[in-house]
């Protein structure tokens, strides 16, 4: 009974470390990977949106956009993560009369104003504040201006 | 009731200020002799540090500046008076355990006394000087002899004076098996007694040791405190070495003169500096309520008491219920049940019998058989049949009757008895008296009277005592005793049930009577009809149920409750069983005391905890005292108090030196509390202490520096 | 100060995370009572298998010693596989990028960390890590420090119940918490998470082209089972070097609202347990009001500044208020992960996150806090209860000496752990070597730095900079000190309640209300007494020199 126990000193410490090793560095993830994969591929994947079949981003992570036609996310270096995918609506509005400068008005500010507006994230009831995400507005501009912005479709 | 136990009595005064002290609290002033007490050894290390500071600047690099040396000797001596304050918090508490075991010492005078040798028929007288004497040694006493050492008394009848030991100044009557107090003197006949202890073994001696402080064990709850501090020192020693550390490498600029003095101010210099006084003058206290301790322990404990267990007789009510009226049955003159109750009384000593005998004669009721006494048989009462009385038959008249020499009363009416006095009726060759409990009486009765039982419940129910007396077999009537209320002890009483206390009632009473004399006093618990070992059985029950017990005892029969219970309080009037087995005595045999006990020990917790929460809270206004000194370049705004820069350390650790003294007298005297439920006592001491020991500081300090800066 | 919805949305969080806690803690009640329930009939089997296999004695009753050094073994043979698995990365599977193995002090660093519930990272784990060092190292080792901590702080509670013989057996308790507890409730919180957008692939970083035509990788992975188990757990690493920061670890205020609420569930659910495994649920009482009254006292610190809207260091999505709430909070109960950067915050919101790691119980990690928490309550019991004039008592204990020196023990141990290091950072110019100077805002961050691994909580300022061998030794050394001296001094005080007589009448209640306020206090002042000094050397001075956040 005594050896019996000393024995057991070593095991149950290897055997518990090994096969908590195995359920929580393996299985669970696995599990969770599988069961995302099935119900909620998209946000799986990472949000990725396409452009004319292909993926050119996700709605999470900001991108650059050189090209003033665009509205622009927050440079790099002033957000925490810096790849803030998200502008405020207020930043986003500052931004209209440039972007409608730099279209040679072929979009309009009030068309702007009104695509913002139904796009803004964020807010619930009394709470939080209203922001945008870049990529998406940027997309629907395309979609909705093809001419506008051919040179970046397919 | 006196709300701050300990105000009376010779030493609730400071001891005064005598040259003896100061010398004592100087040569304290030894780094050996502080060793002891670890947070003023260290501030005495810091004062050494800083005098060199001020003696040689140059050699503490960039932590000193030479034209500081002003201030370092300011600041070295303001740290060796904290020293000394605490010194002379020591040497006083000292002072006052001295007196206490000098005036101890008094009650142990050495005398010479005839010890009796008996060898076969022969009995010798061997001089022997009371440390020689042993116990079980014989003693023989004169009128006018010290008694050396605690004895019982074997042989004799005397008076004895105790006055030195209790302070009550009529002697009083000492006979077989009642235990004497050695340093008591005879005042009148002789006696022979039986040590009953060793020299050097009485409680006196216990006592003696317990005060005399270089021997005094640390309390479990001194030693806890202990620990806090020391906890406390090396959290601030780790600040101070890292203040200093990053001072160094940060080039923030700080003095070390500074740095000492914040380590100074936040070590728990008032609490370090009391501790010992608190528990000295704990234990000094409670003699000076003429309750000896054996253990300071005992005097804790004895906060933590959860159940009282009180004797009626003697702590309730004023110990001898007193005859106030006789009450004949239907058929009897009130003339015939007090001339009965005289005879019946006559050779009954206790002072219920006493009282019977005094109030016949004052109402005229003196029997006429009264000289035919001498020739009586007397029934002494018997536990079993818990009567007692006379038997007198026809026979020679021997003029007056002599009674058992009790001093007093009896010898009075000896003298002033009248000799008018007639023999027995001649119809009536024998008279049997007899007077007794109702229910013990009535099985001796040939009839019992038709209202018998209303009458005796009439009695008790009110709360006296009904004594029936009888003739020949015949009910007279009833005696009615009652109990005199100890003055002030409702009052007494309903303290100890503020604080959350069970008093419990213990009586040989009927349970009528019990239940008056309690809601009288507001007792809601009693025990009637308690036999001796009642208690003992009282007291296992109420420690299997986790509480904590005090109780007071005199006889042998309690000894064995009085070693278990948690605070036993033994009266030096009683047996010498029963004061070795309690933790304390109470030299004035007042039994009511132990709720003083109760409230002291209450009162010494309280005053540790207070000075410790007090020290503690006290380092918040220090730090906002000197901490802007110390980065005054980096942040003016933290000078919440406005301070100048060098005053601001010279005003906080004035302030933290002369918080000591300040504090001496609570320390000695106790916080004073007025008796109530733990939380509102709890409540209103964190107020006072904690919330007082935050703001306080700040006053203090900042009038300090205004002091100084007019200077 | 602070707008109505914005106090109004603090108070739902608060008040929703408190009725949560209090539902699961019957639940977690039964899990340690080893009451039969529904899950038996799948659970069992698996726990009766594992005890076979590993030859654990399930009716083996285990002292507080055999119990910890349990514990302890477990704990190191974890770390050791997993410091494996961090250095041979380069050689393993499941690396699609092709990280190489870690250096030997970095791996050393984040082992101890993530093994102790610290989650200090001095890397970044997007570009450092393989998927199966965050699977097998990472997320192994945040599941078993969690579970180590509940079971340690439920065995302490066990050592002060009334007629208790023992501390538990620790492999059950700990297969137990694992099965019962942090399995099942991560598997519904990262399916939650998933669905709010949190990603969980295992097939590589996806290379895009961007709108304009630049090529960009999207940096996915099994994400989502990593933050259900570092917030849950209280664990606090990130899968990426922005942590919750980063949008993929908390994509929306949604998410940002429910982890808040993750982080807070189960420190609350255990004050809780505490009064309902002792049998006396008012006993939760002063936990609870003592926990969540120096919280809200935190709260109120950090919210005197006006939270900037977006700004510097601020991500937009999660806005200032909501990066100021989470830093208390995950201060608060040692989670350490952080939706901002700490130098956006206000030097005040800095001085509250001190305050959160140094007190350690405002709830405090799950389990850890708890232990802390009843130090505090016997140090102050001991302290301010003598003023009640009956020798101090908890739980109808008497305290003795003994107790005093065991809580003085471990409250002491931070002041060492913390302040010394923080010294031989400057002193052995280790601080200057990485560019951090002695001025508040430098002074800040060295402070934190060891006061975040001291306390076990992980969040920190200097990140990847301070992967240099002295910050890896010198922080690993303070968080395995810091989690295991005083989790065993206290198991130590648990232990010797075994046994100890009871007194039936309590003096001092520690149920009350009163008692309750006085140990706020008292906590505030031990704490502040302890650490004044320095937090003026950093964060108040900052704040006194103007500075609105650590930028300057």
């Amino acid at each position: 009974m005594e050896t019996s126990k000393r024995k057991s000193n070593y095991r149950p410490i290897i055997v518990v470390s090994l096969i908590s090793l195995i359920v929580c560095g393996l299985f669970f993830p696995l599990l969770v990977t599988g069961i995302a994969q099935a119900l909620f591929p998209y946000q799986a994947n990472g949000e990725l949106r396409q452009l004319d079949g292909r993926n050119v981003g996700s709605e999470l992570i900001a991108q650059s956009f050189n090209s003033s036609e665009f509205f622009q996310p927050r440079l790099a270096n002033e957000s925490a993560s810096g790849v803030d995918p998200d502008i405020t609506q207020a930043d986003a509005l500052s931004q209209i009369p440039g972007i409608s400068n730099a279209t040679g008005g072929r979009v309009s500010v009030s068309a702007l104003t009104s695509i913002v507006d139904s796009n803004v994230e964020g807010t619930f009831w009394i709470f939080g504040s209203p922001y945008v995400d870049v990529l998406n507005l940027n997309l629907i501009l395309i979609n909705d201006y093809p001419s506008v912005y051919q040179n970046f479709t397919g | 009731m006196d709300s701050a136990p300990g105000r009376r009595g010779r030493f609730s005064r400071l001891p005064p200020f005598t040259s003896q002290v100061l010398k004592d609290s100087v040569v304290r002033l030894s780094p050996f002799s502080l060793l002891s007490n670890p947070v003023m050894f260290i501030v005495e290390m810091t004062f050494l540090v800083v005098a060199a500071m001020a003696v040689y600047p140059q050699g503490f690099g960039s932590v000193a500046s030479a034209s500081k040396q002003t201030f370092y000797l300011e600041v070295a001596a303001i740290l060796i008076i904290t020293v000394w304050f605490s010194t002379l918090a020591d040497a006083l508490a000292e002072q006052q355990a001295r007196n206490t075991a000098s005036s101890l010492r008094r009650l142990e005078t050495e005398v010479t006394s005839r010890k009796v040798i008996k060898q076969g028929w022969a009995t010798d007288m061997v001089p022997t000087k009371s440390t020689d004497l042993r116990k079980g040694d014989l003693v023989l006493l004169e009128k006018g002899e010290t008694i050396p050492i605690d004895a019982e008394v074997i042989e004799g009848i005397a008076m004895v004076d105790e006055s030195l030991m209790t302070g009550e100044s009529a002697p009083v009557r000492k006979a077989p098996g009642d235990s004497v107090i050695g340093g008591s003197r005879v005042v009148t006949d002789t006696l022979t007694v039986k040590v009953t202890a060793n020299p050097g073994e009485t409680f006196i001696d216990q006592m003696i040791h317990l005060v005399e402080s270089s021997k005094r064990p640390k309390t479990p709850n001194e030693q806890a405190v202990t620990m806090v501090l020391l906890g406390l020192t090396a959290i601030f020693t780790i600040i101070i070495v890292s203040l200093l550390g990053l001072s160094i490498t940060l080039h923030l600029g700080a003095d070390l003169s500074v740095l000492i003095a914040l380590y100074v101010c936040l070590l728990p210099t008032t609490i370090g500096a009391l501790l010992p006084a608190i528990g000295l003058s704990g234990v000094s206290r409670l003699y000076a309520n003429r309750i000896v301790a054996k253990s300071g322990k005992a005097v804790e404990t004895a906060g933590d008491v959860d159940v009282i267990l009180l004797d009626k007789t003697g702590t309730i009510t004023v110990g001898n219920r007193q005859a106030i009226e006789f009450i004949p049955f239907e058929g009897h003159t009130v003339k015939e049940v007090g001339e009965a109750s005289f005879l019946s009384s006559w050779y009954d000593d206790t002072p219920e019998g006493r009282s019977i005998i005094r109030l016949a004669y004052d109402s005229g009721y003196i029997p006429k058989e009264l000289n035919s006494l001498e020739l009586s048989k007397v029934y002494p009462f018997s536990a079993t049949s818990r009567t007692s009385g006379v038997k007198m038959s026809r026979g020679l008249m021997l003029g007056l009757p002599k009674g058992i020499d009790s001093g007093g009363e009896r010898r009075r009416f000896r003298r002033k008895a009248p000799e008018a006095l007639e023999g027995l009726d001649e119809n009536e060759p024998e008279v049997e008296v007899l007077k007794g409990a109702p229910d013990s009486m009535k099985s001796s009765l040939g009839a019992v009277p038709p209202l018998y039982d209303e009458v005796v419940n009439g009695v008790s129910g009110a709360g006296e005592t009904p004594i029936v007396v009888s003739r020949n077999g015949s009910a007279l009537g009833v005696i009615r005793l009652k109990d005199v209320l100890k003055e002030g002890i409702r009052d007494k009483v309903m303290a100890v049930k503020a604080m959350d206390i069970r008093p419990v009632m213990i009586t040989g009473d009927q349970p009528l009577t019990a239940k008056s004399i309690a809601s009288e006093v507001g007792i809601d618990e009693y025990v009637p009809q308690a036999r001796p070992e009642v208690k003992f059985s009282i007291v296992q029950k109420e420690q299997k149920d986790s509480r904590i017990v005090a109780m007071i005892g005199d006889g042998t029969n309690d000894a064995p409750a009085l070693a278990v219970a948690d605070v036993g309080l033994a009266m030096s009037s009683g047996t010498e069983a029963a004061k070795e087995a309690a933790n304390m005595v109470d030299l004035e045999s007042n039994p009511a005391k132990v709720i003083e006990v109760v409230m002291l020990g209450k009162q010494l917790l309280m005053t540790r905890g207070a000075v410790t929460a007090f020290s503690i809270a006290n380092d918040v206004a220090k730090y906002f005292a000197i901490v802007p000194v110390l980065f005054s370049a980096a942040i003016p705004q933290l000078n919440i108090l406005g301070l100048g820069l060098e005053s601001a350390v010279l005003s906080a650790l004035i302030f933290n030196a002369i918080i000591i003294p300040m504090l001496i007298p609570l320390a000695m005297r106790g916080v004073s509390f007025k008796p109530s439920g733990t939380m509102s006592i709890f409540l209103r001491n964190v107020m006072v202490w904690g919330v007082g020991g935050v703001i306080v500081p700040f006053v203090g300090i900042k009038l300090i520096d205004l002091l100084i800066s007019v200077i | 100060m602070i707008t109505l919805p914005e106090f109004l949305s603090v108070a739902l969080i608060l008040g929703a995370s408190l009725f949560l806690a209090w539902l699961t803690a019957p639940y977690l009640v039964r899990v340690y009572k080893r009451v039969p329930g529904r899950l038996d009939r799948v659970l069992n089997p698996v726990e009766k298998g594992v005890y076979k296999l590993a030859g654990v004695d399930e009716e083996h009753r285990m002292g507080w010693k055999e119990y910890f050094l349990a514990g302890l073994c477990v704990n190191i043979v974890q770390m050791v596989i997993a410091y494996l698995i961090l250095v041979f990365q380069g050689s393993l599977p499941l690396n699609p990028q092709g990280f190489p193995g870690l250096s030997w002090d970095l791996a050393f660093n984040t082992v101890i960390s993530f093994g102790t519930n610290t989650n200090l990272q001095h890397y970044a784990g997007e570009v450092t890590l393989s998927y199966l060092s965050q699977m097998t190292a990472i997320q192994f080792l945040q599941f078993t420090s969690a579970a180590t901590g509940i079971c340690m702080g439920v065995a302490m509670v066990r050592g002060f119940i009334v007629g208790s013989k023992d501390m538990g057996n620790f492999y059950v308790d700990f297969v137990r918490t694992l099965t019962r507890i942090l399995i099942p409730f991560c598997l519904v919180a990262a399916v939650v998470l998933v669905a709010l957008g949190v990603p969980q692939t295992l097939s590589g970083y996806t290379t895009v082209t961007t709108v304009e035509g630049a090529s960009r990788s999207i940096l996915v992975g099994p994400v989502a089972s990593l933050v259900s188990i570092m917030q849950l757990g209280t664990n606090g690493g990130g899968y990426y070097g922005a942590n919750a920061a980063y949008p993929f670890m908390n994509p929306s205020p949604l998410s940002d609202v429910f982890e808040i609420g993750l982080m807070l569930l189960l420190p609350t659910a255990l004050i809780f347990v505490f009064g309902e495994l002792l049998g006396k649920k008012r006993e939760t009482r002063p936990i609870l009001i003592g926990a969540y009254g120096l919280f809200i006292i935190d709260l109120g610190i950090a919210f005197i500044p006006n939270a900037p809207a977006v700004g510097q260091g601020i991500e937009t999505r999660i806005g200032g208020f909501m990066s100021v709430f989470w830093t208390v909070v995950t201060t608060a109960v040692t989670t350490g992960s952080v939706n901002t950067t700490l130098s956006a915050m206000h030097p005040l919101v800095i001085l509250a996150a001190f305050m959160g790691m140094l007190i350690q119980s405002t709830p405090g990690g799950k389990g850890v806090g708890l232990m802390y928490m009843v130090m505090y309550i016997v140090i102050t019991v001991f302290i301010v209860g003598l003023m009640s004039g009956r020798t101090p008592e908890y739980l109808g204990i008497k305290i003795t000496s003994r107790d005093v020196k065991l809580v003085m023990l471990a409250f002491l141990i931070h002041p060492i752990i913390i302040l010394i290091p923080t010294v031989l950072a400057y002193a052995s110019g280790a601080a200057a070597a990485i560019g951090v100077n002695g001025a508040p805002i430098g002074f800040t961050q060295i402070l934190y730095e060891f006061t975040s691994a001291a306390s076990n909580n992980g969040s920190d300022f200097l990140g990847t900079a301070a992967n240099t061998p002295f910050f890896n030794v010198a922080t690993a050394v303070v968080i395995f000190l810091g989690r295991y001296g005083p989790i065993a001094i206290l198991m130590a005080l648990g232990g010797s309640m075994i046994g100890r007589a009871r007194t039936a009448v309590s003096g001092l209640r520690t149920d009350s209300i009163t008692f309750s306020l006085v140990l706020i206090g008292s906590i505030l002042i031990l704490v502040v007494l302890t650490f004044f000094p320095f937090l003026v050397l950093g964060p108040i001075q900052s704040y006194f020199q103007g500075s609105v956040n650590g930028f300057g």
